[in-house]
């Protein structure tokens, strides 16, 4: 057990240098991918084909197994960003600053994403694209401070600095997650309670349940999957000028 | 009296109290820009009394935030031009004192003035007389707020473009937005707002050492 325990301390050391981490996740990259297809597949096959149809909603309840998962998503991986941001300021580590980078695109994209897939369910459910409700409000919030940090991060030249902006900022910006997930039980609003809570079984059937589970699983495995792809590139642009970057741009082009 | 914090602060706060004093466009532009904002609204949407008193909470405070906004890139970019930060930064310990004290003056030349001006504001958009106190009372605990969260943004935007502060800073302020026009709003309609004021309070009481801090670490960002 504390062999076990020395080897992933080892590891985890290990990956905040940018050649060894190159090198590991060239050849995690494929398995990563195919685990993702296949669980992705399975859980939005069984979310959109199998499960049954909803008795108030129909077959419109199904965006579910597209919005729910995209909105954890969102959240986590600002809370991703948030300490990864905290490591980068209080260690300076440079790897956890470019996995922040890496990671706000894709954040800034689910978080779209839940907007857009709710308003498409809010039409035919609530009868308008739109209602400014809390946690429709906080969440446009969140998707406004993705597209500050990405904002900063452009604008400043010196790519280290940048990313120690981009930290700080993110610290501030993770008050908002809290908020998101409480809005629908501080204030009155149209939009329904959690699905997913740690404390208290689900109010969903089971078969309608566990699809939606594994498509969260999904989702993350994608996240990693993605992230790790984001982060390759910003690791060969940052040390483009090392002997290592040249190494394995030869090698790859053989 | 060197050496010592309170010491200081005096001395940081003296020397930019004289120095926006002889600059008188550094209060005024704030204070002008406040008021320019506040009569658009009549203007566009016409001078019932009714429409206008209900939009008055919203009113003030958007054109509060945007006035506070708009000095926010000269909290640090004079002193870092001039080379006076470096010298804070090399004597000054802790650095954190000449953050907060930048952050005061700051709400001294923005935020004061706007509650001046927004009483004005508040009797030419019929807002309730009973509604004044509560407003100031919201727009100190708000102002403070937004002067923290400007100098995080100066900060990380020194010697860039002056609207990317306000960019960086706009969605952070959206909270203090919403708390702010809730306790006019409520007020209004005689309902109880402590709450919201002790929500504002709170996110002051955090944000004055939280965000003092950071915003250290993001001006030593530019001494690298």
């Amino acid at each position: 057990m504390n062999k076990l325990w020395n080897k992933l301390k080892r590891w985890f050391i290990e990956m905040g240098s940018p050649p060894l981490f190159y090198n590991w996740s060239s050849k995690i990259i494929p398995w990563l991918g195919l685990l993702t297809l296949l669980v992705l597949l399975i859980g939005l096959y069984w979310g959109l084909f199998v499960a049954p149809m909803d008795y108030k909603q129909g077959d419109v309840y199904r965006i579910i197994y597209i919005h729910v998962p995209s909105a954890i998503l969102g959240e986590s991986i600002f809370i991703f960003m948030a300490i990864c941001g905290f490591i980068n300021v209080i260690w300076r580590a440079k790897i956890s600053g470019m996995m922040l980078k890496a990671a706000a695109p894709i954040g800034m994209s689910f978080t779209l994403l839940v907007l857009v897939t709710g308003s498409v369910w809010g039409k035919p459910t609530w009868g308008t694209w739109w209602v400014w409700d809390a946690r429709l409000t906080s969440t446009l919030i969140l998707f406004f401070i993705y597209a500050a940090l990405i904002g900063l991060h452009s604008t400043i030249e010196d790519k280290t600095k940048a990313d120690r902006a981009v930290s700080i900022l993110s610290i501030v910006g993770v008050a908002i997650i809290p908020v998101i997930k409480k809005s629908v039980d501080w204030w009155q609003t149209l939009h329904q309670p959690s699905t997913f809570t740690i404390t208290s079984s689900p109010s969903m059937s089971p078969d309608m349940y566990i699809p939606l589970l594994v498509c969260l699983i999904g989702f993350y495995l994608f996240f990693a999957y993605m992230l790790t792809l984001n982060l390759r590139n910003v690791v060969i642009e940052r040390e483009s000028s090392k002997n290592w970057v040249k190494h394995v741009m030869d090698q790859e082009s053989k | 009296m060197h050496g010592s914090i309170s010491g200081w602060l005096t001395i940081i706060l003296k020397r930019d109290l004289l120095i926006a004093f002889r600059k008188s466009s550094t209060y005024i532009t704030p204070l002008v820009f406040f008021l320019i904002v506040v009569t658009f609204f009549p203007l566009a949407l016409g001078p019932q009394e009714s429409l206008l008193s209900s939009l008055a909470p919203g009113v003030i405070w958007i054109a509060a935030l945007l006035a506070s906004l708009l000095a926010v890139e000269t909290i640090f970019s004079d002193d870092f031009r001039d080379g006076t930060l470096d010298e804070f930064f090399i004597s000054l310990e802790p650095s954190f004192i000449l953050v907060f004290a930048k952050v005061l003056i700051h709400w001294l030349i923005t935020g004061l003035p706007i509650l001046f001006a927004s009483l004005v504001a508040a009797i030419v958009l019929y807002l309730p007389f009973e509604s004044f106190i509560p407003m100031l009372l919201s727009l100190i605990l708000g102002t403070s707020f937004m002067s923290l969260l400007g100098a995080l943004g100066a900060a990380l935007s020194l010697g860039r473009s002056a609207i990317l502060s306000a960019i960086i800073v706009l969605p952070f302020s959206i909270p203090t937005l919403l708390m702010g026009t809730s306790v006019i709003s409520s007020s209004i309609t005689n309902q109880d707002f402590s709450g919201f004021l002790m929500i504002m309070g709170a996110m002051l009481a955090i944000g004055i050492p939280l965000l003092c801090l950071l915003t250290v670490e993001a001006l030593l960002l530019n001494y690298e």
